[in-house]
């Protein structure tokens, strides 16, 4: 009879742990009650016990490694022979157990949790077809408990599919797979449950530039199957989609504000070097951009207005929209609320959050249509400048281009190299003057340029 | 019943860190097999000595470890270092009889010290995804928790009027260029005993507890 260890839940906001140590190795006998493992989350550890007398006999996920809460980590058996079955069921995985050498393994991010999952498929998948092998051979001594059998005894399902189907509440047993010998999954649960199974390709500008390494931002491999593709076929004519539609209503709108341009090149050398200290701790430059230009609208109210029949709106709040491209065309607008009353981490956690649940098509109609100020980064394609059509309702938009290395000749005559961004604001003229665009430009600029660690709190 | 009874231990003179260990461990203990009803609150300072989180990461000492004492304990994050003017508070605690949050029971400890500082005027923060206090970019207070069955140990540490330059030899809580701070260094009236009766005073607040003196 074997028995499983799942990641416990150590507070209701965690979704998944860090197993810090285990604390018996395979084949050592526990007792109930007896700490088996260490769980690590932010600051506090767990020790893990034993519901059960008996004998540790496999680790499935290895110290150092994350696993989502719930999932089984480890086997416990009652008798001493039931080992070797299980051992041998689950050889090359992580049987070997908690040698300390193991706790050298990298881990200390928790903002790359969610590649940190996928870093261990294989073995989760080991483990759900180890489970098939037990019932389809019934003359195995070993046993199934009841709760195992339930879930997983007919179905093969990878991790991600069963947490999916168990969130969407999908029967995994009438989803057909379409993985190797009928495993479901993640998209055939999708499917099943009637969802678009394509993941929009979202423009998250994650840096105002990079074109010393010009590969690395442009998305990662599947997505960038997608770059330079159209909607339709050559000598097609393809319907606008809802998405498509709303935005053309809202472009053709602008045709009626008359708008100017203004623009700003900055020096990013500084903003660089912050945020290559702050990445390693989640932020993201969006939030560190949109945290600039909230500081920046604070000083500045005009920016922050906009035009209505009855005169010159000023909204209670800053809400900055930033706009993220959907891969199945149109684009959305996201808002980060009042950022100036939020801290960077947190900011970006959010700013996650939302393009999350912009690809999944998750926004409430408050989470985008709310912005009083919009931005619109294309930097992350190297860029050197463009301009950005006002969205209705609002008076101002920022155009961010790509930060390139570019010769500078300073004030003293000197000429130096030093990374360069340009920015292009487009506003409503009849709310926000010339003179008005440019010093908010300038004070933006400055507060980049020279202090970027303000832009902390 | 709801058990809000907690012994308080506030020892004046420097205690060593192994002996505070086997107390707290003897509390956790009792409160794990039923035979003890009593939480435990310790308020205290240590010889200097080194102490290591499960998890730790070795290279973050940066001496060789028959220098000083160097513990390796039962709690959450990474190296930090314990001294005279440090005031340490050891909180064990039954969460069954709170909340069975470790993250809830974190933010807790983070709001109880700034409620210390506050009280003495001094402005400080939390910082998302570091757990700690801090005033500015300078550290002022440690936290490093370990749980078993929902009974926490260990706690946190407040720096008062110690000798920061010992914080020179690790990378304290695995944070490069970590700067570390005193309460002296904001108000400069303040010693140990001072801001040991505001902290037990407002742990008593936070937790809703009798304490009981043995």
């Amino acid at each position: 009879m074997s028995h499983e260890i799942f990641m416990p839940a150590l507070s209701s906001t965690m979704t998944e742990g860090k197993i810090v140590e285990w604390l018996k190795n395979p084949g050592d006998k526990v007792e109930r009650g007896e700490s088996v493992l260490v769980v690590e989350s932010d600051k506090a550890d767990m020790d893990v016990e034993s519901f059960q007398d008996g004998y540790l006999a496999a680790v499935l996920m290895p110290a150092g490694s994350t696993a989502p809460v719930g999932e089984t980590i480890g086997l416990i058996v009652e008798n001493e022979d039931e080992i070797a079955p299980i051992q041998e069921q689950n050889k090359g995985k992580h049987t070997e157990g908690s040698s300390s050498d193991q706790l050298e393994l990298p881990n200390k991010n928790s903002e790359i949790k969610e590649e940190k999952q996928n870093e261990f498929p294989q073995i989760k998948e080991q483990v759900v077809e180890v489970r098939k092998e037990k019932v389809l051979t019934p003359s195995n001594e070993i046993q199934l408990n009841a709760s195992t059998s339930n879930n997983s005894s007919r179905v093969i399902a990878s991790p991600k599919a069963k947490k999916l189907a168990s969130t969407m509440g999908v029967d995994l047993a009438k989803v057909h797979g379409s993985g190797p010998h009928g495993r479901i999954q993640a998209d055939d649960v999708l499917k099943a449950n009637g969802q678009p199974v394509s993941i929009p390709w979202i423009g998250e500008g994650s840096s105002p530039a990079s074109i010393a390494s010009p590969s690395a931002h442009v998305q990662d491999e599947s997505k960038s199957e997608t770059l330079g593709t159209s909607f339709g076929k050559p000598g097609e004519t393809v319907q606008f989609n809802t998405l498509q539609k709303a935005v053309n209503k809202n472009m053709e709108s602008s045709l009626n504000v008359p708008c100017f341009r203004v623009g700003y090149s900055i020096d990013t050398d500084k903003l660089d070097n912050f945020y290559k200290k702050v990445k390693q701790n989640g932020v993201t430059m969006t939030a560190l951009l949109v945290k600039a230009v909230a500081k920046t609208l604070k000083k500045h109210p005009q920016v922050n207005s906009s035009f209505s029949e009855n005169g010159i709106s000023y909204p209670e709040n800053i809400n900055i929209a930033v706009a993220v491209a959907m891969e199945d065309g149109g684009l959305i607008t996201p808002v980060l609320k009042e950022p100036c009353n939020t801290d960077l981490f947190e900011l970006s956690r959010e700013w996650k959050d939302l393009v999350k649940r912009s690809r999944a098509k998750q926004l409430e109609p408050d989470e985008y249509s709310t912005g009083t100020f919009t931005l619109s980064n294309l930097g992350m394609f190297g860029v050197d400048r463009f301009d950005a059509i006002l969205p209705p309702g609002t008076g101002a938009i920022l155009a961010i281009a790509s930060s390139k290395p570019t010769v500078v000749a300073n004030n003293d005559g000197s000429i130096s190299v030093k990374k360069i961004m340009q920015v292009n604001l487009t506003a409503d003229h009849r709310v926000i003057y010339g003179a008005d665009g440019a010093s908010f430009l300038k004070d933006l600029s400055s507060l980049i340029e020279n202090e970027p660690e303000k832009l902390v709190s | 019943m709801i058990n809000r009874t907690s012994i308080i231990k506030q020892p004046d003179k420097i205690s060593f860190f192994n002996d505070v260990y086997k107390l707290q461990k003897e509390y956790q203990d009792g409160l794990i097999s039923g035979k003890s009803n009593m939480n435990l609150i310790w308020l205290g300072e240590h010889q200097l000595c080194y102490t290591l989180g499960r998890g730790s990461n070795k290279s973050n000492l940066l001496f060789s470890s028959d220098e000083h004492d160097v513990y390796k304990i039962d709690r959450g994050g990474e190296v930090t270092c314990h001294m005279p003017g440090q005031l340490v508070t050891y909180l064990v605690l039954d969460l069954n009889d709170y909340n069975k949050d470790l993250n809830w029971y974190l933010r807790k400890i983070e709001k109880i010290i700034i409620k210390v500082l506050r009280s003495f005027n001094i402005d400080c923060a939390a910082k998302h995804g570091f757990t700690g206090v801090w005033i500015g970019e300078r550290k002022i207070a440690s936290i490093g928790i370990g749980c078993k069955r929902w009974v926490t140990i260990h706690g946190f540490s407040i720096n008062v009027n110690c000798q920061l330059q010992n914080f020179n030899k690790i990378i304290p809580c695995g944070i490069e260029g970590c700067l570390m701070a005193n309460l002296t260094d904001y108000n400069k009236n303040l010693d140990v005993n001072e801001v040991k009766k505001i902290v037990k005073k407002i742990i008593q607040e936070e937790f809703n507890f009798n304490f009981v003196s043995e």
